[in-house]
């Protein structure tokens, strides 16, 4: 058995973050092409509601096994933020699986 | 004349309680993250909570007034909801207060404020966030009990309430906006008429069973999913709006997992699971039980009944099963639906006339509409309208639907004249006591079609949206905005689309500044309103039309925004509706118009 450490995890590395498959998934739900996502404007620019960042949260968590906030994408209102996001979570999921 | 033996819905609740107790009167789905998990009511243990909360509000002396139940899930409401009925007090079902920046724009405050109820009634979990929302409301002599930490005494000593057919059994806040709330009134009678014409319309047995996702404070969750079951002494079964909305297809798997013969939604429920459910989740699907998947409180597309039929028959879904209906918060709930186990009708209608409000036939090669019928109303005398002379239209022509019966609920509450020119409107000819449905329709061979809405409210998404709701909340977000006029409206482009026309007054902002009010306007409505903000064009001072009273000229502005005549300094478009208002720009270059609008959503 591991010794729990209470060092703060390491951010998951850029490259193995989902990029595309968040972006393929927003895509999906804004009805438009992922290259025309900037992600760094605000989703609700591009007509996010509330059913559309229900829908994300739902993805999130059956992909990544998360449990996630009804309202994390407008506390993460950006592509770019989100992955930030995930990133942190990710690697603390990873940590607890170490232990 | 409706023959029943129970004289009140509480008379009928009881008997089915003794009569049922140990069957299942409720079953709600938890969501959880490997699954849904079930969580059973039998109807004696619905009598007995019943009883407990009918104790804690006899103690607060709330008989005849209103109660608001604020609940996360359906389980403890249906409880809460019956002990109102076991006490004599009148439910008024509330969403759990809005924690978003609305603030007191929010749903349930212009409820309280409107019905100025004693008690709120909410359960453990929720209980911090209500007390909170009271404390800001400036409301701490209002009692919040949680009903599901009351003591099991009472439950013997309780006595049945004094409550007579024409006494207030519930208010239904489905209609009216945040800043003109309207509670409806429906006394027993109308609920009693209204479950029995239900029953008629759809032909339901003690055998069906109900259910879906819909929140119980929308007349189609309260009415045909939670309480027809009761009065039938069947059974529902329900899920969150959350949970739907996150995993659509965990709908259609409580359809199949639990047997639902009945339940639906408005008609953007089937296109989202249109979208989001698999051909590999369909393929693990038995929806072959679902005999009416009801469809209804918003304008029913006939290529969504097409569409969800051909894709769902691999789960066994019979075409007839889809059912477009009418109904209305103000008539209780159901007035009209198809014949069961016949398609639907549909006509195909021309466009241009229509917009005329004529109904002619599609001439070939013209633009057309296709009208879904809602069936044939039985249980109500109604009429079709000219909404400004009063005068009764034949049948064909368009016109508003009028109702009378004994479903059409008592008035708002707490407005006599408005109630008594909706609810007891009179004819030319000096026919009285009529229901002003507000909504556009035509009979046809017997057949209603509803064809629009007198009313300037915007649907999407199975949702009302007031303009000026809208329009006064974009306000609060700065100064400039403040002091300028919006216009909120919709535009058909593909789908109903949210168009907000905003001024902008009092300073000169910089093109950065303009995006970021843009953006902030986006936000807002797509989190506290529930519906995409696509397209925001904020304009000069004076763009906006109003009337010399000064009140927004919407259906003006609509006009002008199609014909591509409404221009903003700042504009951000859906690409449908930029393709509909801005189809000659594009010839002329994106770039163009880019460096003058710079918006990011082109």
């Amino acid at each position: 058995m591991n010794v729990p450490t209470r060092q703060t995890p390491s951010p998951v590395p850029d490259h193995v973050l989902p990029r595309g498959w968040l972006l393929d998934r927003v895509a999906l739900y804004l009805g438009r092409d992922a290259e025309t996502i900037d992600p760094t404007v605000p989703l609700a620019e591009y007509g996010m509601d509330s059913v559309c960042a229900l829908s994300l949260c739902g993805d999130l968590e059956d992909e990544f096994g998360l449990v996630v906030e009804p309202t994390l994408l407008w506390d993460h209102p950006t592509v770019q933020s989100l992955l930030g996001f995930l990133a942190t979570e990710l690697a603390v999921a990873d940590a607890r699986e170490e232990r | 004349m409706q023959l029943s033996r129970f004289a009140t819905f509480t008379d009928l609740v009881r008997a089915r309680c003794a009569e049922f107790a140990g069957d299942d009167v409720h079953i709600q789905l938890r969501d959880a993250k490997d699954g849904p998990e079930a969580e059973r009511l039998t109807y004696g243990e619905l009598d007995r909570a019943a009883r407990r909360v009918a104790g804690a509000l006899r103690a607060h002396g709330v008989e005849g007034r209103p109660v608001l139940l604020m609940y996360p899930g359906s389980l403890e409401f249906l409880k809460a909801f019956v002990g109102c009925l076991y006490s004599g007090a009148v439910a008024v079902p509330a969403p759990l207060p809005d924690g978003g920046v609305k603030g007191r724009l929010g749903r349930s405050s212009a409820m309280l404020r409107d019905c100025k109820a004693p008690v709120v009634l909410t359960d453990r979990a929720s209980a911090p966030d209500v007390a909170l929302w009271l404390a800001t409301e400036g409301r701490d002599d209002v009692v919040c009990v949680a009903s599901d930490a009351l003591g099991e005494t009472g439950e013997d000593a309780w006595q049945p309430p004094a409550t007579r057919p024409d006494d207030l059994a519930f208010l239904q806040y489905t209609s009216g906006s945040v800043s003109e709330p309207r509670g409806v009134m429906v006394t027993h009678r109308n609920l009693m008429a209204n479950e029995a014409a239900l029953q008629r319309v759809l032909g339901t047995t003690a055998d069906d069973r109900f259910g879906g996702w819909l929140p119980l404070y929308h007349d189609m969750g309260l009415i045909a999913h939670l309480l027809h079951p009761l009065w039938l002494g069947s059974a529902s079964v329900m899920l969150s709006p959350t949970a739907f909305i996150k995993r659509p297809v965990r709908w259609l798997q409580a359809i199949d997992r639990y047997g639902v013969t009945i339940g639906g939604g408005p008609n953007f429920c089937y296109d989202l699971a249109l979208r989001r459910v698999t051909d590999e989740q369909i393929g693990r699907l038995d929806l072959s039980r679902w005999r009416l998947a009801l469809n209804g409180a918003e304008p029913v597309r006939a290529d969504t009944l097409d569409a969800f039929a051909r894709r769902f028959a691999a789960a066994g879904l019979s075409a007839e099963a889809m059912y477009p209906c009418y109904g209305l918060a103000e008539a209780t709930l159901v007035v009209s639906g198809g014949v069961r186990g016949e398609a639907y009708l549909r006509r195909e209608a021309d466009a241009a006339a229509l917009a005329r409000d004529v109904v002619a036939p599609a001439e070939p090669g013209a633009e057309s509409r296709t009208l879904v019928s809602s069936g044939r109303v039985t249980d109500f005398d109604v009429r079709i309208v000219d909404p400004v002379g009063y005068r009764e239209l034949p049948e064909g022509a368009v016109g508003e639907i009028w109702l009378r019966g004994e479903s059409v609920a008592a008035g708002y509450y707490g407005k006599p004249e408005e109630s008594e020119a909706a609810f007891r409107a009179v004819l030319q000819g000096g026919e009285g006591g009529f229901l002003r449905t507000g909504d556009l329709g035509v009979l046809d061979d017997g057949q209603l079609y509803v064809t629009g809405r007198l009313k300037e409210v915007v649907i999407l998404n199975g949702r009302n949206v007031y303009p000026q709701d809208v329009e006064y909340a974009v306000k609060s977000l700065h100064p400039a905005l403040a002091a300028g006029t919006g216009a909120a409206f919709s535009v058909e482009a593909g789908r109903e689309q949210l168009v907000l026309v905003q001024e902008v007054r009092g300073e000169q902002l910089e093109e950065a500044q303009l995006r970021e009010l843009a953006q902030r306007i986006q936000a807002l409505v797509g989190k506290e309103f529930h519906v995409p903000a696509g397209n925001v064009l904020l304009v000069r001072p004076g763009t906006v039309r109003r009337t010399t009273s000064g009140k927004v000229q919407r259906t003006l502005m609509r006009r002008e925004f199609l014909a591509g005549e409404v221009h903003g300094e700042y504009e951000v478009f859906d690409p449908a509706v930029r393709a509909l208002v801005r189809a000659g720009d594009v010839l002329l270059g994106q770039g163009l118009l880019q460096s003058a609008g710079g918006g990011g959503a082109w």
